[in-house]
């Protein structure tokens, strides 16, 4: 059974290599996104310790997104 | 309605769908590839080369939608004048230009041992080669032309001229004598497929498109940071 599982009748080779294919982009695309957004997410945290106490109040309490990214970068460290 | 696509009303909803997605993804994943690779039946003509069409025909289906959203995205952009939806449209590209690529990649891998070659210059191959030459522009667009406001200008312009490409692809197999098969599943009509390739196929296409919405939350929340960073020091 196994044995026909790989081989699929003479076709095992054009099946694997298409579900491999699929799955190794897939998760090359999946990393490639992950780690983009991980690093906007730092980079965005990192522009707002910058900024002064008073100023980052300010960003915080104008900005959802702002407060949502910096709790999401402080879960994720 | 507008609410939907205000970036900051959303944003919140945007980690709780990337969490859910992530929590049913692999379970999904594994059923849809034991009834892919295992479960389903050989066909009678194809033999198990069958197997590729729960690949090649979900990535071919996902392509096109894609490029028809982005395509309608950006003819809305031009008439309603929302800007957000620059940032939907360039989330959604790279998703559909990989499922395009996939598309022929795992179409040739099907067509060697049942055609008897890797490539031909069939209807439906060369209009799907167009597809990809248009996302390739629209991706290049927002990557290389400045100001961002231009190059969101030029990239929907490319869009809605490959939206001509999109029926051309659909209905190839059926305006020329093409080597690809015509379609065996018909919205409105009888499909040609039995239930125990459909289900497979099915399953493939939920769990892919379950794929594309995790990379497209992932790639809006990307955008939209990328956006308020910008706008940082003018709050």
């Amino acid at each position: 059974m196994i044995e026909n599982l790989i081989t699929m009748n003479g076709y095992g080779l054009f099946v694997w290599s298409s579900f491999a294919i699929t799955i190794l982009t897939c998760a090359l695309l999946y990393l490639k996104t992950y780690r983009t957004l991980k690093k906007y997410e730092k980079d965005f945290a990192k522009e707002l310790s910058e900024l002064s106490a008073s100023q980052r109040r300010i960003v915080l309490e104008k900005s959802k997104v702002a407060t949502q990214v910096l709790a999401s970068y402080n879960k994720s460290i | 309605m507008l609410d939907l696509i205000n970036p900051s009303k959303i944003f919140h909803w945007i980690e709780k769908f990337i969490n859910f997605i992530n929590s049913i993804f692999f379970i999904l994943l594994a059923v849809a590839l034991t009834f892919a690779l295992i479960l389903s039946p050989p066909d009678y003509l194809q033999g198990e080369s069958v197997r590729i069409m729960y690949v090649h025909v979900p990535a071919a289906w996902i392509s096109l939608a894609s490029f028809t959203s982005i395509a309608l995205l950006s003819i809305a952009k031009f008439i309603f004048k929302i800007k957000n939806l620059n940032l939907i449209t360039k989330s959604i590209a790279p998703i559909g230009l990989m499922f395009a690529c996939l598309a022929v990649i795992t179409g040739s891998l099907w067509g060697q041992p049942t055609w008897g070659t890797w490539w031909a210059w069939d209807a439906r191959i060369t209009s799907m080669v167009v597809l990809i030459i248009f996302y390739i522009f629209f991706i290049l667009a927002h990557k290389f032309v400045t100001p961002e406001e231009k190059a969101n200008k030029i990239s929907s312009i490319i869009a809605i001229f490959g939206l001509i490409n999109i029926p051309i692809v659909k209905y190839s197999v059926d305006w020329w004598n093409t080597l690809h098969q015509p379609a065996s599943i018909k919205l409105n009509g009888t499909s040609t497929i039995h239930s125990s390739m459909l289900m497979p196929l099915m399953l493939m296409l939920l769990v892919l498109l379950l794929y594309c919405a995790l990379i497209f939350l992932m790639k809006y929340k990307t955008e939209i940071i990328r956006i308020k960073k910008k706008n940082i020091k003018r709050i």
